[in-house]
């Protein structure tokens, strides 16, 4: 092992391998940064690129580009409550409000440390663990995802804020928007109305900008000013920086709810995000200091939506099976430089493999610390007057609403969620359990019909599998506790 | 909260709920005419998604017939003025068309001209150089580095296509 990891790192500091991780970073950084562009966006657009590198090179540059475009999505995400990246949306809960309250270097101080944190201690859970964790991951069946979406769905009911019943129905219109288009398992076109648009199913993309871009820019213009009510900048970036290490607790159970998410196919980052958060809001000692600049809340879901990326390149590097979109594009750069994801990635190519993983140790730091440089600049953004900053925005939201699919019947999809965002934001609707019915609603029921056939339509499948039934557990203890807790405390009342 | 600003959070704070109601309404009874597999979830989230509508709209119902601050009102509310909330809400859909029919650098262009006077930015001469900086950043952005052409709308294309047939 320790002949390994010098062998990597040996490999990883060679400096022209140090300028592909470098130039991945800055470009990581910088397309986080724009909302509707992700890491993602530029991985497929910087493939032709690497077909001429060496394979380390070529890994390198893309997966720095992974990393820095989650350090990058919660620049937006903090500043102006619209988040680069989706997976940094939840970030913005929080972050955003400490933006507000003039504290802006705080809140990127909190997301530069726990980003960082967390990346290293998902880059080590990826260099010791990849191959027992990878063997457990295959327990994960159709039946267990469809718990952890019940599960995910779950909590967004639970703890969302604003009004339960609103959360609900907020989720239920999530789950619906997500059954537009062609079922991939059922093989079912629904809701197209004819539209080849509509079968496709609405993008995620469009719908994010529309939610917390176009909805942040039109209280943005109604309300005039400046995004730092004050007009000027508090706190410093190494407040932020010490305070991550005053919620250790946050930092390393969100850590491990991310780095658990990303071992799960197609649940990815955004969704451990949001699940971090809810849990940071759940299990705090002061859940009601969430929502209005709580450190923890920019803790826990950057902590998160950052171990998430390294591990879930585990089930992509030793079986073939991709835990996210980054994590496959990684996958298509490994197969196209003639490499098979499997052990023997591990055992033929070990200064290649090591060399990755020391890589992207040393790409996590050289992130956070040009994050740390650039924050200032960045910060800046929230004393600029409104006027201007509106239609810069509206002009790069929509932007990169019509870039990901290049399609502008996108820009009209991200307008009309915009404003729906915008009403439904004012009338206590919460937006996040929008986005979890969202994401979660395709795994849910495609998981659901999978179990199904495996089972036969036997439904027992759902509790004869003891991850599943452990989960569906957690479900029943989640949704009953408030009722028992209310039970208890009357009990303890009277008998006092 | 003023009379006439409550009044309109009352008249939204319905319509938003039967609009949703109506909606999820619709996703179940349309879920109907799919194969039983696929019409499964439709229908639950449908069905559920409708009754919380209808219970949203009935708290309200019972909330402002009591009388009182509405429950779930954000802080948003009170800044704002009939004005600012049109320029607010009109504006991207604005940008949206103007981008349809003559393409984003128009659109650019004409959004970074016009909205700051219309939000009360008092220094006009800033703003000539400031919408032909936004659509220079724009254009070296996107189309330069990022190699995303931005749409030439209805009007561009019918230009492009005239001046290659032309040509």
């Amino acid at each position: 092992m320790v002949d390994n990891l010098i062998l990597g790192f040996g490999a990883a500091l060679h400096w022209s391998h140090l300028l592909f991780i470098l130039l991945g970073t800055v470009i990581g950084l910088w397309v986080g940064v724009l909302p509707g562009l992700g890491a993602p966006v530029a991985m497929a657009i910087l493939i032709p690129f690497t077909f001429s590198m060496d394979p380390l090179s070529a890994l390198l540059l893309l997966a720095s580009v992974s990393v820095a475009g989650a350090y990058g999505g919660s620049v937006t995400s903090i500043l102006l409550n619209m988040p680069g990246e989706a997976s940094a949306a939840a970030t913005a809960y929080d972050g955003y409000p400490m933006s507000q309250q003039g504290k802006a270097k705080v809140a990127m101080g909190l997301s530069a440390s726990a980003s960082m944190v967390a990346a290293i201690i998902g880059v080590l859970i990826l260099m010791f663990a990849a191959e027992p964790v990878a063997h457990a991951a295959l327990a994960f069946g159709p039946a267990e995802s469809f718990a952890l979406a019940i599960l995910g769905l779950t909590i967004v009911a639970v703890a969302s804020l604003g009004s339960t019943l609103k959360g609900l129905a907020m989720g239920c219109l999530g789950l619906s928007i997500s059954f537009i288009g062609l079922d991939a398992i059922l093989g079912t076109t629904r809701y197209a109305f004819g539209s080849l648009y509509l079968q496709d199913g609405i993008g995620f993309v469009p719908v994010m900008v529309g939610l917390f871009a176009i909805t942040e820019i039109i209280i943005l213009i109604t309300q005039g000013g400046t995004i730092a009510k004050g007009g000027r900048l508090e706190g410093s970036l190494w407040q932020g920086f010490r305070d991550t290490f005053r919620y250790p607790v946050s930092l390393l159970g969100s850590t491990a709810v991310g780095a658990f998410i990303g071992l799960i196919p197609g649940v990815g980052a955004t969704a451990a995000n949001f699940l971090a958060y809810s849990a940071a809001q759940k299990t705090s000692r002061h859940p009601e200091r969430f929502g209005k600049g709580a450190p923890e809340g920019v803790i826990a879901p950057e902590a998160s939506n950052n171990s998430c990326i390294p591990t879930s390149l585990i089930p992509a590097l030793t079986l073939g099976i991709p835990g996210g979109a980054t994590a496959a594009i990684l996958l298509v750069a490994v197969t196209i430089h003639g490499l098979r994801p499997g052990q023997m990635l591990f055992t033929s190519n070990p200064e290649l493999i090591w060399g990755f993983f020391a890589g992207l140790l040393v790409g996590a730091v050289i992130a956070a610390f040009l994050y740390l440089a650039m924050i200032p600049w960045f910060a800046l953004v929230t004393v600029v007057k409104v006027e201007l900053l509106a239609p810069l925005l509206l002009i790069v939201s929509l932007a990169g609403a019509y870039a990901n699919e290049r399609n502008i019947v996108d820009v009209f999809v991200a307008i009309f969620f915009g404003i729906f965002g915008y009403f439904a934001r004012r009338h206590g609707y919460p937006l996040i359990s929008l986005v979890i019915g969202l994401i979660l609603g395709k795994l849910a029921e495609g998981a659901f019909h999978q179990s199904l056939m495996i089972s036969g339509h036997d439904y027992a499948i759902f509790v004869m599998k003891p991850i599943a039934a452990a989960t569906f557990a957690v479900c029943l203890v989640l949704v009953l506790w408030p009722g028992v807790k209310k039970r208890i405390g009357k009990g303890g009342a009277e008998a006092t | 909260m003023i009379v006439e600003a409550l009044r309109r959070y009352w008249r939204e704070e319905f319509v938003l709920a039967g609009c949703l109601a109506v909606l999820f309404a619709a996703v179940a009874i349309l879920a109907q005419g799919f194969p039983r597999d696929a019409r499964l979830f439709p229908t639950v989230v449908g069905t559920a998604g409708a009754l919380l509508s209808v219970t949203a709209f009935a708290i309200a119902f019972r909330a402002r017939r009591r009388g009182g601050p509405p429950p779930d009102a954000t802080a948003e509310e009170a800044a704002e003025t009939p004005r600012r909330l049109g320029l607010a809400v009109l504006s991207p859909p604005l940008f949206g068309l103007v981008l349809w029919i003559f393409g984003f650098y128009v659109a650019s262009f004409l959004a970074a001209l016009v909205m700051p006077p219309l939000m009360g930015y008092p220094q006009r001469r800033v703003l000539l150089p400031f919408a032909v900086v936004t659509v220079v950043a724009t254009a070296l952005l996107f189309p330069v580095a990022l190699d995303v052409s931005l749409p030439h709308g209805l009007i561009g294309d019918w230009l492009i296509d005239r001046f290659y047939a032309e040509g």
